[in-house]
């Protein structure tokens, strides 16, 4: 369309250019703000730090949102997938030189190689028994991972080989340059969800999480969509798990797969809301923020475990007031088919 | 395909659960193109029929031919993208998603060759009168609404056979004409062969051209309403005693 032109001659703005800026300020504010933070004066590496954690939170939660929040199933062993992604890229570089690159990749494909098994043997099972299912296959890595020492370094866990600073490596001993990498996966993350929750395979998992018989009766491949689901959601994981593993630099298999790590895994979109693109955005960045206060607070107090005590009040009062987390109290309609 | 076997051919069915049989030998057709009922009281195997023919449970015994072609073993998705569709006793609707969302599902997953998703899910909207509820959520329906949404996902895309479980039970008499003049205008316009579970025979007379009765999991009548309604058998499994006739 061409510019209007104004009395005075010049070129006045499009209303559709306005319009669109408009839409992509919320998107594109945040991403600004996050980018500018290491250049801010006031702004310190713990500060850095809290919000690299935030923003690896909010991808693991937008993976474990795929499986669970779009296609219905309550997968509790996700932290297997952590898991895998980690100790690959550890053992790789550690023991092989092969850098995080090319170590995340191959994280990633044995995440799916699990997935499609793990997911062939659950994911004909429904509800609890599918979530028992999972946390029976984490428990069983959690021993895994403590029986093969020399792989693994048992319960000791796994420590990196630090090289400073090397982008080879994929090493810093700043947090701003983890800054920048997880914000292109959160970003990266978010418009993954928008794009399955608009297409023909989200509306698919919408449906089967709906209701399997009706969704089978519409044409839907049930199994086959769940899982499809699952790999999608266990390779976002397992991709995530590299940034995971090289911002804090070690993995034990409590860590790995754990179900307390599981649970964190789940916050961000429980919080946020379920089946929501924005949900694991908003949920991760409140889940962080409220860590770092009660970690702050539990120091001064000398008191252990309150983070833990936050967290499970913060799931209680989701669950009780508002099942379909924040999004779900700011916007109207929020779960199933909208893409926000 | 075999285009000039009937749209669906039921072969000696039978289903057992446990010591029951809900079923037993049961055997019919029906023609491409016809508007076929299936009748009969409480308990009498209409709805695990139905479940048999639409893949949701195995028979115990027997044969079911869709247009020639044997999908006994198949899968209920394939069954419905091969274009045999249905509803559900107790409507079974995408609660979380919009109407036409729902009515896109099926649309996408059982694509009409040359039109889109978009195409196909705006002329059903159209078609069933579904427009000005394409936006709502199921929970925001009346019962009327929500079976006509359920039709509308039934078709959307490729269907050549309709399958209305009880699609009629709890609406008014007026609601249920309209409902009855939608689904014989897609047998009409879209040449869908349609097939009524109901049981309530009078409900059914103005609507079908033939009739099939099930009592105690047997066919015992097969034939036009009218010659249904006089059927001795069907009366006595219908009121117990020798009475006139039913219509």
């Amino acid at each position: 369309m061409d510019a209007p032109l104004a009395a005075s001659g010049k070129v006045t703005p499009q209303p559709a250019r306005a319009a669109r800026w408009r839409t992509l300020a919320p998107y594109v504010l945040p991403i600004v703000v996050i980018a500018v933070l290491p250049l801010l004066p006031f702004v310190n590496n713990y500060i850095i730090a809290a919000t690299v954690r935030a923003l690896i939170f909010i991808s693991l939660g937008q993976a474990w949102n795929i499986v669970a929040g779009i296609g219905g199933q309550l997968s509790l062993g996700h932290g297997v997938f952590l898991g895998l992604g980690c100790y690959t890229t550890g053992i790789l570089f550690n023991r092989y030189g092969i850098p995080p690159w090319i170590g995340g990749w191959a994280g990633m494909l044995i995440s799916l190689a699990v997935a499609l098994v793990m997911g062939s043997m659950t994911l004909r099972m429904r509800g609890v028994f599918f979530a028992l299912a999972t946390v029976a296959v984490s428990l069983a890595l959690v021993q895994i991972a403590l029986h093969f020492v020399d792989l693994t370094g048992g319960g000791d866990g796994l420590a990196l080989k630090f090289f400073g600073n090397s982008l080879w490596a994929m090493q810093s001993r700043a947090p701003a340059p983890f800054l920048y990498g997880s914000l292109a996966f959160v970003v990266a993350y978010y418009w993954i969800t928008r794009w399955v929750l608009a297409s023909d395979f989200g509306f698919a998992m919408q449906a089967v999480r709906d209701d399997e018989v009706a969704a089978a009766a519409a044409g839907v491949a049930v199994f086959r969509t769940k899982v499809t689901g699952f790999m999608l959601s266990a390779a976002m994981t397992a991709l995530a798990a590299v940034l995971y593993m090289q911002f804090y630099m070690a993995i034990d298999p409590e860590a790995a797969f754990g179900l307390s790590q599981a649970i964190q895994l789940q916050l961000p979109a429980l919080l946020g809301g379920l089946g929501t693109a924005l949900g694991p955005v908003i949920g991760g960045a409140v889940m962080i923020f409220l860590s770092e206060v009660t970690n702050w607070g539990s120091t001064k107090l000398g008191i252990n475990g309150v983070d833990i005590l936050v967290y499970g009040l913060m799931l209680l009062a989701v669950i009780l007031r508002a099942p379909k987390g924040i999004v779900g109290l700011v916007f109207k309609n929020a779960l199933g088919g909208s893409s926000r | 395909m075999n285009t000039a076997a009937p749209a669906l051919e039921v072969t000696a069915v039978s289903r057992n659960f446990g010591g029951v049989a809900a079923l037993a030998d049961v055997s019919f057709s029906v023609r491409e193109g016809e508007v076929m009922g299936l009748i009969g009281p409480n308990g009498a195997g209409k709805s695990t029929l139905f479940e048999i023919v639409s893949g949701n449970l195995p028979p115990s015994a027997g044969r079911i031919a869709y247009f020639g072609a044997d999908c006994t073993a198949q899968p209920s998705h394939l069954r419905r993208r091969a274009g045999m569709c249905r509803t559900f006793q107790k409507v079974r609707l995408f609660e979380s998603m919009t109407v036409a969302q729902n009515i896109a599902v099926a649309a996408s997953q059982c694509p009409t060759p040359g039109r889109s998703t978009r195409d196909e899910v705006d002329a059903i909207l159209t078609q069933l009168r579904l427009e000005p509820l394409a936006a709502r959520r199921p929970a925001a329906l009346t019962l009327a609404d929500r079976k006509r949404v359920e039709i509308g996902r039934a078709i959307a895309g490729h269907c050549r056979l309709l399958m209305l479980d009880e699609s009629l039970s709890g609406l008014t008499h007026e609601e249920a004409e309209h409902l009855i003049g939608e689904v014989l205008a897609l047998n009409r316009t879209r040449s869908i062969t349609v097939i009524v579970v109901e049981h309530v025979l009078s409900v059914l007379a103005a609507m079908v051209q033939r009739l099939v009765v099930l009592n105690n999991g047997r066919l015992i009548a097969d034939g036009t309403p009218r010659e249904v309604a006089h059927d001795p058998v069907v009366i006595e499994a219908y009121l117990g005693k020798k009475h006139g006739a039913l219509l």
